[in-house]
């Protein structure tokens, strides 16, 4: 018994390790893809095409919130364009039926904090910098933590109001 | 053992796991639109004009609407009904919209006494069967209705082949529009123009609360406080009207009559009344006044001399003064006065008059009743109707009717076995107009398509008449020029034909003797502020917010005055026998300091079905009642009456002038004070924004607007008598009514004070709740984590705390305001003078690169008063109101001697002979 | 320390005696008391699943028999380290005999007061918010509380009592070892770390343990102090006065001597310790009481006499609301038990009667929890609005915990009998030479 002692307390604490950092990852949440109803790709949209992101996301500087663009929108463009493809052809489908689009929220902040999104444009925070380049993510993905710690550090730099009320509701 | 195989097992405790979050999906859905709306800026709320329809006034209302959801409604500024404010009932009434308990689909009644769901086809279905068997009259019944519908009704019933009865209204004032059809030919209630008045004399009616068009009184009197208008109200108990005119007489229930016909002959008339009219009034000396109704004879004269004084008086008699035996009497000879004072046509207009024609009064209704018994009646369609205890023998007949069909929104007594129910939309779901006056029409507009499978009354009746038009165009067609300005501006005034009456001559009045007023005790019947006629009942929001005059939330109570409860030996609680007129009342018992002995108070809706006696002449239920006799039952009913006491306030630096204050209240700071608080701090320093209020108590009448503003607002929740009982309510405003040393009853409206050097602040382990840099205390609910010592350290008490969590019921969780968390157990909160509008005002402001202006956006709770006693600004800003205010003389704060330097001032003027 | 049955060895097996096999009696006792604990924490459970609302407290009264727990317990636990530490540093002889016990009950107070501030939390599971760690949220607590300084003061106070305890308690556990055999030993013999008994170790041992009551002692009086503060700092009436911090110092000792005679006078007859615990162990004990009896109630009268002479309306409004207003009962019961019963100790018969003293340290119990009880709810229950005015009724879920914390103690100290040492063995002995 004595003998083994120390292996087995070497054995737990690399247990303890491993389960430390499974966890971690998984409550950090960052990193995540979901799936989305229609696979939109953002390469092809924002890089091929190069098209801004105010093009589509069109009431990110005069709204507190970030919406995705209507379906109308969409048709603007692919009622000709790329109408083989099968991702057009279910956008197609959406707009026949005149039925808007469940996309699977990526960002999602928690329901205490408020955040406006028109002020953080208006202040020249560009996009990448909490989306990341959306031109390299096939899929959209959360690439930042959204945790409390990270906003206040970047407000804190910037000289951007830190009272509690800014963010919390 | 050796130490280091100590420290090796020291190393298995350190092993630590961490626990991830319980595997809740964290995507949420982020939904599209198809087609945007244009105009409409996601997460800003959009507006939608419309009016209010919780009561007949027909104030304008702006609705806040959120993603397709109203959240809050607020008064329209520049409505000529109510200028911006809106009361208790008309802010409780969006949860009339989303109330659970409303009938979502057409009823059909079965054999077995059930009611079934049943699809619009059907419904209409059977009921066209109905009234083409029906072989007998058709009758439309309604309440008070106004506008375009009432054009409609009209139409419908020629087409159809309808007798159109007289319209229901309990509060129908048929007394005043008796005496203007005796007197002037006219049967109607005139406009009644307060703030144009320099004297002003109401009896009976309580202007404030519920009498005809109480937001625009209440505008009228803050109007005329400007002015310094001298206002005496005489009433036999106690209202929020009485306590907030200048002088408050208390007069013998029912001898009104005794004091206008004194004072028609005392005071010098300026327009003639015909000799034999003015031969017909009863003389009256001045002792005998003075006896009758128990007021001074000093005190009448002092009446006397300010009517004779006066360059533009207004009197007017209504409400309780007019419930008695001499109730025509009473209205009768006021409008005798009117005329005499030459006020008809200036303060007294017939030409915009209120729109109370079509409605009737009891006598109107017995050639139904005999119809209805006499089973005349195959076909009759009821409309809006809340209850008929006050004609009963209408309530009684209406099984009379072979065939029954109900237009309602919920299961009122009147619609008990109606054979087929058809559920009327809100007025929030419908397009539609009222005209509450003449000539003011006011416009309602749907904020969605209804919430349930429900119509508007227009849509059913076009419906019935098969033209195939919807209410809508029929609305346009009918307002074709005006209805560009109806929609964009929400009212249109429009030209009258109507002028003003004058006295007809050779028109005596009819009653001429004075009966003998009730001699001993009296029961008062009384409107009730939360309820108006008990139509609000099934609005929870109402019973949540304690009464003002008796601070009990839910349950029904009798009011008492002070030296009755002794004598009868009876406290708070305690079950009371009244028995009167044959019938009895039993009700537990609330005391009041200021309501005079010999008289107890209950509302309209608090009878339970005692029935009232009638007036001889008008068939009208009596309101004032002699008390036969009364005694203590013994038993104790647990009401849950706000804690606190009248007179408690007294020396604690609570009520005005009431403790010397070091020195005066001054905010800004750019003078020093008489005695600065001694304080080791340094100064706190404010540089763009420091928010405040101002709340005038002067103005204040008690009528708790406010607080139903800020419950719908910040998603407050309701508790429930069980929780009110052990004093859980969640308000973060309360109207706390206090009695001074000088007898004055003063209502102050207490929510957090946002104190400078707040005693919660410094306890909060968390740092949950803190001092932010524009004057605020916040409280971060997220930070939370509920030790309730900063509610414990607060002085005010006006910190809530979550005991449990809070539901709300389908679909009242559409009402919520997404721009304020809804709390969850364990947390604390209270005002935050209202950060949402604050944050959005800010925001606004800075798109424009500029500073907030005073004004432009204000707390719910200053928005919706009706005598805009509440002011919220920027105390940085020396051009806003709030400055002003602050450093007006009348301004103190509460509890000012603890040291917490609160933000909220309250001001009332100090008076002479106090 | 006179007559001493025999030898050492005698000592040891007496002492000893009351490890062996448990009787019926003990196991009753264990269950009745774990069944009290389950309770506590089955309501404990219910309350948080539906939220607060299941205890009585309410607004006005935030506080109630959560926080009178609290402050009783940690109160018992300061007299504990006042007869092990102070008494030491005094060199008062007599402790020895009863010091093991009063420094285990600290313990087993300290942890049952430590739940109570978790229990009334409105979010227990955020208690770890309280402790300033670095987090990524980049916030700390606020240092101004007097509730962050209860968690410096608890968590210090357990700490150092849990080693001045652990650390007397090593030469007694190598005592132990000796006595035991197999797995017991193995514990034993893990937790006596190695002792020997050599000169160099007893040399040590002494500084350590001398050192730790140094340390120990001053937390007797501010740990209680900063407990007090939690009302003193307050601005509410009846709390906000500067007598607290001593007025609470003496209120805990005082209940914490009672909690003492309480436990020691059934478990000395139980183990036949009557050798080493005398009659005159008690009436020492018995002149604490009586002591500390008198400075509470010197504090009580104190507080009135402040209050009326201040001429603060609020201060005088409430101490006439304290003992004619809704609570009155209360309040006299409780001037009964602590103010006036204890001066029976005068009489020497009195207090050389052990049955007496356990009867009247029951009754200083009561006395003590419901002078918390007086103080926390009257305060609140009636303070400066008179619309914020409200009564407080506990619930069965607050007995329910109340009785579980019982439980809890009464587990511990149960337990602590049946596998550790009452007595001093060690410190016996050194007096006895």
């Amino acid at each position: 018994m004595k003998r083994y002692l120390p292996l087995i307390l070497v054995a737990y604490f690399i247990g303890c390790l491993l389960l430390i950092l499974v966890l971690a990852r998984q409550w950090q949440d960052t990193g995540q893809a979901p799936e989305q109803p229609i696979a939109f790709s953002h390469p092809i949209h924002a890089g091929n095409l190069g098209l801004e992101c105010t093009y589509c996301h069109q009431t990110v500087a005069r709204s507190p919130q970030a919406t995705v663009p209507p379906v109308s929108l969409c048709m603007e463009c692919h009622k000709n364009a790329a109408i083989d493809r099968p991702e057009v052809q279910k956008l197609r489908g959406f707009w026949e039926r005149q039925e808007p689009i469940h996309w699977q929220r990526v960002y999602q902040l928690p329901w205490h904090a408020v955040f406006n999104h028109k002020r953080h444009i208006k202040a020249g925070v560009d996009c990448s910098f909490c989306h990341g380049e959306l031109k390299a993510q096939a899929r959209v993905r959360q690439v930042r933590s959204l945790m409390m710690g990270w906003c206040v550090s970047c407000h804190r730099s910037r000289n951007a109001p830190t009272d509690c009320w800014t963010c919390h509701k | 053992m050796q130490r280091r195989e100590f420290l090796k097992l020291m190393g298995i405790v350190s092993g630590g796991a961490v626990l991830s979050s319980c595997g809740e999906d964290p995507h949420k859905k982020l939904i599209s639109h198809v087609v945007p709306r244009e105009g409409e800026v996601p997460g800003m709320a959009a507006l939608y004009p419309s009016t209010c329809t919780e009561c007949g006034a027909g104030c304008g209302i702006w609705v806040r609407v959120r993603e397709r959801n109203p959240f809050k409604l607020e008064g329209m500024p520049g409505h000529p009904i109510n200028d911006g404010a809106l009361c208790i009932r008309g802010q409780a009434s969006l949860s009339r919209l989303l109330h659970p308990d409303r009938i979502t689909a057409p009823r059909r009644r079965t054999n077995t006494g059930d009611y079934q769901d049943v699809s619009w086809e059907q419904a209409m279905a059977d009921v066209e069967q109905a009234l083409s068997e029906s072989g007998g009259r058709q009758v439309y019944l309604a309440g008070r209705t106004t506008g375009s519908l009432a054009a409609l009704i009209d139409e419908f019933c020629r087409t159809r082949s309808f007798d159109r009865a007289p319209e229901v209204e309990r509060f129908n004032h048929e007394a005043i529009r008796f005496a203007g059809d005796a007197l002037f030919g006219r049967k109607s209630v005139p406009q009644y123009h307060l703030a144009e008045a320099d004297v002003l004399v109401s009896l009976g009616a309580d202007l404030l609360e519920t009498f005809v068009s109480p937001v625009n009184f209440a505008r009228q009197f803050a109007a005329a406080l400007e002015k310094e208008q001298r206002w005496y109200h005489l009433e036999p108990h106690f209202s929020l009207t009485g306590n907030r005119a200048s002088r408050r007489l208390v007069i013998r229930p029912d001898s009104e009559p005794y004091l206008l016909a004194w004072l028609l002959r005392a005071v010098p008339a300026r327009r003639d009344l015909p000799a034999a009219v003015a031969a017909a009034v009863p003389a009256v000396t001045a002792e005998a006044a003075a006896r009758q109704t128990g007021l001074p004879v000093t005190v009448i004269e002092e009446l006397r001399d300010a009517l004779r004084a006066s360059s533009n008086p207004l009197l007017l008699a209504g409400g309780v003064a007019l419930a008695g035996n001499n109730g025509r009497l009473t209205a009768v000879l006021a409008a005798l006065l009117q005329w005499s004072l030459d006020m008809v046509g200036r303060t007294v207009d017939y030409e915009r008059h209120e729109n109370y024609e079509t409605v009737g009064g009891a006598a109107d209704f017995a050639g139904l009743v005999d119809a209805l018994s006499d089973k005349q009646i195959g076909v009759l369609l009821i409309s809006r109707l809340y209850h008929l205890d006050h004609v009963p023998s209408l309530r009684d007949a209406l099984c009379g009717a072979r065939f029954r069909v109900g237009l309602t929104d919920f299961m009122y007594p009147p619609y008990d076995g109606c054979d087929v129910i058809l559920p009327l939309s809100h007025s929030l779901e419908s397009w539609d107009d009222v005209e509450p006056r003449h000539g003011v029409i006011s416009l309602i507009k749907p904020v969605f398509r209804p919430l349930h499978d429900t119509l508007s009354e227009g849509d059913i009746l076009l419906q019935m008449m098969n033209n195939g038009l919807n209410y809508r165009t029929y609305l346009a067609r009918r307002w074709g020029t005006i209805g560009r300005e109806l929609l964009d501006q929400g009212w249109v005034i429009r030209d009258t034909e109507e002028t003003t009456p004058t006295l007809q001559a050779g028109a005596p009045p009819p009653v001429i003797t004075i009966q003998e007023p009730p001699a001993d005790k009296t029961l008062v019947v009384v409107p009730s502020l939360r309820t108006f006629d008990g139509r609000s009942r099934v609005l929870t929001l109402l019973h949540e917010i304690p009464d003002p005059i008796a601070t009990i939330t839910y349950g029904n109570w009798v009011t008492l005055s002070v030296a009755d409860a002794d004598t009868l030996g009876i406290t708070d609680g305690q079950e009371l026998d009244i028995r009167t007129s044959g019938a009895g009342l039993r009700l537990p018992v609330k005391t009041h300091p200021q309501l005079a002995a010999g008289r107890v108070m209950v509302h309209t809706d608090q009878l339970d079905g005692l029935a009232l006696p009638r007036d001889a002449s008008s068939g009208e239920p009596l309101g004032i009642l002699p008390i036969d006799s009364w005694q203590a039952t013994g038993t104790r009913i647990d009401v849950p009456i706000l804690s606190g006491s009248f007179t408690g306030a007294v020396g604690r630096g609570i009520l005005p002038h009431d403790k010397p204050h070091h020195g005066p209240a001054h905010g800004g700071d750019d003078h020093a004070t008489e005695h600065p608080p001694a304080t080791l701090y340094p100064p706190k320093e404010y540089s763009r924004y420091r928010w405040a209020l101002a709340i005038d108590l002067d103005r204040c009448i008690g009528c708790s607007a406010c607080v139903a503003a800020c419950y719908i607002e910040n998603n407050v929740a309701i508790v429930g008598p069980d929780e009110h009982r052990i004093g859980r309510e969640m308000a973060w405003l309360r109207i706390e009514p206090h009695l001074s040393r000088d007898g004055r009853m003063f209502f102050i409206p207490v929510m957090c004070q946002h104190c400078e050097n707040a005693p919660c602040e410094a306890v909060c382990p968390v740092y949950a709740t803190y001092h932010g840099s524009e004057g605020l205390n916040q409280q971060v609910y997220n930070r939370c984590v509920g030790t309730r010592y900063c509610a414990n350290n607060c002085p005010y008490k006006v910190r809530r705390f979550n005991w449990f969590d809070h539901e709300w019921p389908s679909p009242l969780n559409l009402m919520l305001n997404p721009d304020v968390s809804v709390r969850p157990k364990g947390v604390m909160e209270k005002c935050t003078f209202c950060i949402q509008r604050i944050r959005q005002g800010k925001d606004h402001a800075k798109d424009q690169g500029r500073q907030v202006k005073d004004g432009e956006f204000t707390t719910a709770c200053a928005q919706s008063c009706p005598t805009g006693a509440i002011t919220f600004g920027n105390l940085l800003d020396r051009s806003s109101r709030i400055y002003a205010l602050a450093q007006s003389p009348r301004a103190y704060r509460l509890l000012e001697g603890i040291g917490t330097e609160p933000a909220v001032y309250y001001l009332s003027k100090k008076r002479e002979n106090a | 320390m006179s007559s001493l049955k025999g030898t050492f060895d005698q000592l040891e097996r007496d002492v000893l005696a009351a490890m062996a096999k448990p009787k019926k009696s003990f196991w009753l006792a264990l269950a009745v008391s774990s069944l009290m604990f389950a309770v506590g924490m089955g309501c404990w459970g219910w309350q948080i699943y539906k939220g607060l609302g299941v205890a009585g407290i309410t607004n006005p009264v935030g506080w109630g028999v959560y926080i009178t727990d609290f402050v009783f317990w940690v109160g018992i636990a300061h007299s504990g380290t006042l007869i092990s530490a102070v008494l030491f540093l005094f060199r008062a002889k007599f402790r020895n005999s009863f010091n093991r016990t009063a420094e285990a009950m600290t313990i087993f107070a300290v942890m049952t007061a430590g739940l109570f501030p978790l229990i009334h939390l409105g979010r227990c599971w955020l208690f770890y918010w309280l402790f300033p760690y670095p987090n990524q949220r980049l916030l700390w607590v606020n240092f101004r509380s007097p509730l962050v300084w209860d968690v410096f003061a608890v968590s210090t106070y357990f700490t150092v009592s849990l080693i001045f305890w652990y650390v007397g308690m090593v030469p007694d556990l190598a005592i132990v070892r000796r006595y035991t055999t197999g797995v017991k030993q193995w514990i034993f013999r893990i937790f006596s770390l190695g002792w020997r008994g050599t000169r160099y170790q007893w040399e040590h041992y002494g500084k350590l343990y001398m050192f730790l009551a140094a340390l120990a002692t001053p937390l007797v009086i501010s740990v209680h102090s900063v407990v007090s503060w939690d009302f003193a700092m307050s601005v509410v009436p009846g709390w906000h006065t500067t007598i607290f911090a001593p007025y609470f110092v003496a209120g805990a000792i005082f209940s914490g001597t009672a909690m003492v005679i309480t436990l020691v006078v059934p478990m000395r007859r139980i183990f036949n310790l009557e050798t080493y615990i005398t009659v005159s162990h008690f009436e020492s004990l018995a002149k604490i009481l009586l002591f500390t009896s008198m400075i509470v109630t010197y504090s009580y009268i104190v507080e009135y006499v402040l209050a009326f002479y201040s001429g603060h309306e609020f201060e005088i409004a409430h101490f006439l609301y304290r003992s004619f207003g809704d609570y009155k009962y209360l309040y006299w019961l409780m001037l009964l038990c602590n103010s006036l019963l204890p001066l029976t100790i005068f009489v020497k018969k009195l207090r050389r009667n052990l049955t007496y003293l356990f009867i009247l340290s029951l009754f200083v119990n009561v006395g003590m929890w419901l002078e918390r009880f007086v103080i926390i709810v009257s305060s609140l229950a009636k303070d400066y609005d008179p619309y914020a005015w409200g009564t407080y009724t506990p619930t069965l879920i607050e007995a329910g915990i109340t009785l579980g914390s019982f439980g809890m103690f009464f587990t511990f100290f149960l337990l602590f009998t049946k596998y550790l040492p009452v007595l001093s063995i060690t410190e016996i002995k050194e007096i006895s030479e």
